[in-house]
């Protein structure tokens, strides 16, 4: 008399595994993009000391 | 070696700790769908993606609040770091609006027989997507920064309008969605006990992914920002 209801357990795992799969997708991309943005910042920042360095010591020599 | 100290990245980071935190909430999460919840009498076991898909859904809204609010300081006050939480909590609630859609395509399926109809909720939703789909691009196709912040701070307050519209939807026009079950819609003892608690925990932990994927994506932006005027102090310093 009481039929179960089907469990469609493929239509749950891919519901579930599609959720993960966008989720880390993006959470890896804003992972990745911070670290090479903040290597970039890192080198602007190391070039724009070099070059006021470079600046102040040609400065002194004229 | 001093300077690399203070300039490196923390070792432990607001995003790392509720990165780890979502973490470790999301196994006891997973935990009590598959193990604790009860399998719905009339769905079977897919109802279980309802424990996904609701909270989604309303981080998704949460989300839209949250550009809707940051937009309207930012055209009073003009403080970027609003434009930023707007930015970056727009582009987390496409996501999160994105991954509702997704779960609620897949349930479609197996309960309705089709992976789409165009029935109020689920057109709605999909105005929304656009609507915030249309909010990122907005800010890439203006002629400046700035002037992008603003369109998209328009859009942003203009576009919450469709919030509201989606969770009523179901009220206001006939739709086969299943009601709400939570605001201001859900009837009480629409749920069993149990599956309620559950669904509360799953929105305490999408909570908290939610906060994460923000401040992350929030640090992206301020970096890109910070990159800009390091370039252009450094067009302005000369050879």
């Amino acid at each position: 008399m009481n039929e179960l209801p089907p469990s469609n357990l493929a239509f749950l795992f891919a519901a579930f595994a599609l959720t993960w799969v966008i989720f880390f997708a993006y959470a890896f991309f804003l992972s990745r993009r911070r670290e090479e943005l903040q290597r970039e910042i890192r080198e602007l920042r190391e070039t724009a000391e070099g070059s006021e360095g470079q600046g102040g010591d040609g400065n002194e020599g004229d | 070696m001093a300077t690399g100290i203070s300039r490196g990245v923390p070792l432990f980071s607001v995003s790392k700790g509720l990165a780890l935190l979502g973490a470790a909430l999301m196994v006891v999460n997973v935990y009590l769908i598959f193990m604790v919840a009860p399998t719905d009498a009339v769905l079977g076991d897919v109802q279980r993606v309802f424990y996904f898909h609701v909270p989604l859904a309303i981080m998704s809204f949460v989300a839209f609040a949250v550009v809707f609010v940051a937009s309207i300081v930012y055209l009073t006050r003009r403080n970027a770091a609003w434009d930023r939480l707007a930015h970056a909590a727009g582009e987390v609630g496409l996501v999160f609006v994105s991954l509702a859609l997704v779960t609620g395509i897949v349930w479609a399926r197996p309960v309705w027989g089709v992976w789409w109809t165009w029935e109020p909720r689920l057109t709605t939703t999909l105005i929304l997507w656009l609507i915030y789909a249309g909010y990122l691009i907005i800010r890439n196709y203006a002629p400046n920064r700035e002037r992008g912040s603003v369109y998209a701070a328009v859009v942003g307050i203009i576009g919450f309008v469709d919030v509201p519209i989606v969770y009523y939807s179901v009220q206001w026009w006939r739709s086969i969605h299943p009601s709400a079950v939570i605001g201001p819609l859900a009837e009480p003892g629409s749920l069993e006990p149990v599956m309620q608690t559950i669904l509360l925990f799953s929105f305490a932990v999408f909570f908290v992914l939610f906060l994460y994927l923000v401040v992350e994506r929030a640090a992206v932006r301020r970096a890109e920002d910070e990159i800009r005027m390091l370039r252009l102090a450094a067009l302005n310093a000369g050879p």
